[in-house]
């Protein structure tokens, strides 16, 4: 077998035994009716796709995930940036940063959905919460990180702070928050759902929900089937982004001297 | 590399301020840069650590100066003053009279690290464009000094690269090429040629007396290696440790213009190595 395909037949003989063990298990009926075959939940999946109900919802999932994504990226590359550059202001948020830090989103969600309801602002402010202070801490991290000597470089040639902030220290925290952004892709998807399944919130969440209740529980297993699909597609699409954008640096680099 | 492509590196124009200045200002008698009882610590009261004690010394126009002394003797401290980066404790750094309070703008800098100086996310030529763009100039103009300065340094062909797909001797030549497109009137290195092997050195020290020459630039070199320091200087200041103060300030007396083979075979070139060195092992 040629090395190159190796790793791609392995994947595949991985996912078709997790296939067939599930088989096993549901033909054995080990769980009952709560864990149906394989066969009949991409059965059940297939003619879910033709329904306009589950494209609606798979929108409003993947919509709010890469808005709340956005806007905590947004939100925290500047925050980390003024956090990172000046010792007032990071004295001033740093206790608060660190005490917010360890709250995961789910425990302010009932508060969340009393003061917003069920609606796709609770959804994007959950989503928020939960991805924008990593976001805030590694942009800070990376502020930190930048060399000396490249600030004195461009403070010798005149450049102004907010220059140097820019085109400087940014660039040199890319790194950084690429990690961080890399990490809080697939965070912002499985909040987007938790917000659904708990709190009511638009997409797929709501959609588990709702057949967990009728107990359709093979088109159940579908939708977090597609979760997990969509959860892997997050994750392809934030490191390709990655290595475009970070494509000088060391860990990329294809052309070593 | 032609002397044409080099002639049209002329230094920018001189600021209108300066140009107002009476004509006698650049003669000899005023030094471009005076350093004058300039003293640097860090900290302060009992626990203040003084690295600098007490430097004078002055650069004329069109001279290269190089500061030779013990590693770790605060010759770096000293250029971050001159460059404006750090204050002075007490003392002054003058450039024409003018005392040096911030980044000058006649001067630019180059570091020892140049793989920490120069920017890997940036091509090489957006390199040299990322300090003049807060300098507004015409696009062309940018263009005609990028094309210029890395002609100099015989680099025309690695525009497009990134830093980090040069060699370190490239890597410095790249950098070197960064401060000629500033069109400075002062340029100051920091051990600029001490991370690159020893036939780049040679040909990097030739580039410096080559700069000097077709620019009329005036250079200032920290470095801590006496023989190129006597190469390449005009005068060569002398420090002590520590806290660092001038031990002596040498009038290389060499012939110009210098060549690698030659020069160093002269008996005045031993001499006056000798000179240096012995300045420097005498215990304090």
């Amino acid at each position: 077998m040629k090395p190159s395909i190796r790793p791609l037949a392995f994947s595949v003989l991985g996912i078709v035994t997790a296939l067939v063990i599930w088989q096993v298990l549901a033909e054995a009926r080990v769980a009952g009716n709560a864990l149906p075959s394989a066969t009949t939940v991409f059965a059940n999946l297939a003619s879910t796709l033709g329904l306009g109900s589950f494209w609606s919802s798979l929108a409003s999932t993947i919509g709010i995930a890469l808005l709340a994504l956005a806007l905590s990226a947004v939100a925290g590359i500047v925050i980390g940036l003024l956090v990172g550059s000046f010792e007032s202001v990071r004295y001033a948020t740093l206790a608060v940063l660190e005490f917010l830090k360890p709250v995961p989103p789910i425990v302010i969600l009932p508060l969340a959905v009393l003061v917003l309801g069920p609606t796709v602002e609770m959804s994007l402010f959950l989503v928020v919460f939960g991805c924008l202070l990593p976001i805030v801490m590694q942009t800070v991290d990376g502020v930190q990180s930048t060399d000396p000597v490249a600030r004195d470089t461009a403070r010798s040639y005149g450049m102004g702070e907010g220059e140097i902030l820019a085109r400087v220290v940014l660039p040199s925290a890319m790194p950084y928050i690429g990690t961080a952004l890399r990490v809080a892709a697939p965070a912002a998807l499985v909040v987007t759902v938790v917000a659904g399944l708990l709190g009511g919130g638009p997409g797929l969440g709501q959609s588990i929900y709702q057949a967990q209740a009728a107990g359709d529980y093979a088109g159940l297993y579908g939708l977090v089937i597609v979760l997990g699909l969509l959860g892997l597609l997050f994750q392809g699409a934030t490191r390709v982004a990655e290595r475009r954008v970070l494509h000088w640096h060391e860990s990329y680099r294809e052309v070593v001297p | 590399m032609s002397i044409r492509q080099l002639a049209t590196l002329s230094p920018r124009p001189r600021k209108s301020s300066m140009a107002q200045q009476p004509e006698t200002r650049i003669s000899t008698t005023t030094p471009r840069l005076d350093v004058a009882h300039l003293a640097k610590s860090y900290g302060s009261g009992e626990k203040a650590h003084k690295v600098i004690e007490d430097l004078t010394f002055t650069v004329d126009a069109g001279e290269i100066v190089c500061i030779v002394g013990p590693s770790g003797v605060g010759k770096t401290t000293l250029l971050k003053c001159l460059a404006g980066l750090h204050p002075a404790s007490s003392g002054r750094a003058s450039i024409d009279g003018r005392a040096i309070s911030g980044p000058p703008a006649e001067m630019a800098l180059v570091f020892q690290d140049y793989n920490r100086s120069l920017m890997p996310w940036l091509t090489v030529r957006k390199n040299l464009i990322l300090p003049l763009r807060h300098l507004r100039l015409p696009a062309s103009e940018l263009k005609e000094r990028c094309d210029s300065a890395l002609a100099a340094v015989g680099l025309s062909h690695a525009g497009n690269q990134y830093p980090w797909q040069l060699s370190g001797g490239m890597q410095q030549r790249v950098a070197i090429a960064r401060a000629l497109a500033y069109r400075p009137e002062i340029l100051i290195m920091d051990e600029p040629f001490a991370s690159v092997d020893a036939q780049t050195r040679f040909d990097l020290e030739d580039l410096c007396l080559k700069i000097r020459r077709d620019f009329n630039m005036t250079i200032l070199v920290v470095t801590h290696d006496i023989d190129e320091a006597v190469y390449l200087a005009d005068r060569v200041v002398v420090l002590g440790s520590r806290p660092a103060r001038v031990l002596k300030v040498v009038d290389v007396d060499l012939p110009v213009p210098r060549e690698q083979i030659t020069t160093r075979s002269l008996p005045e070139f031993a001499r006056q190595r000798t000179e240096v060195l012995s300045l420097i092992k005498r215990p304090a």
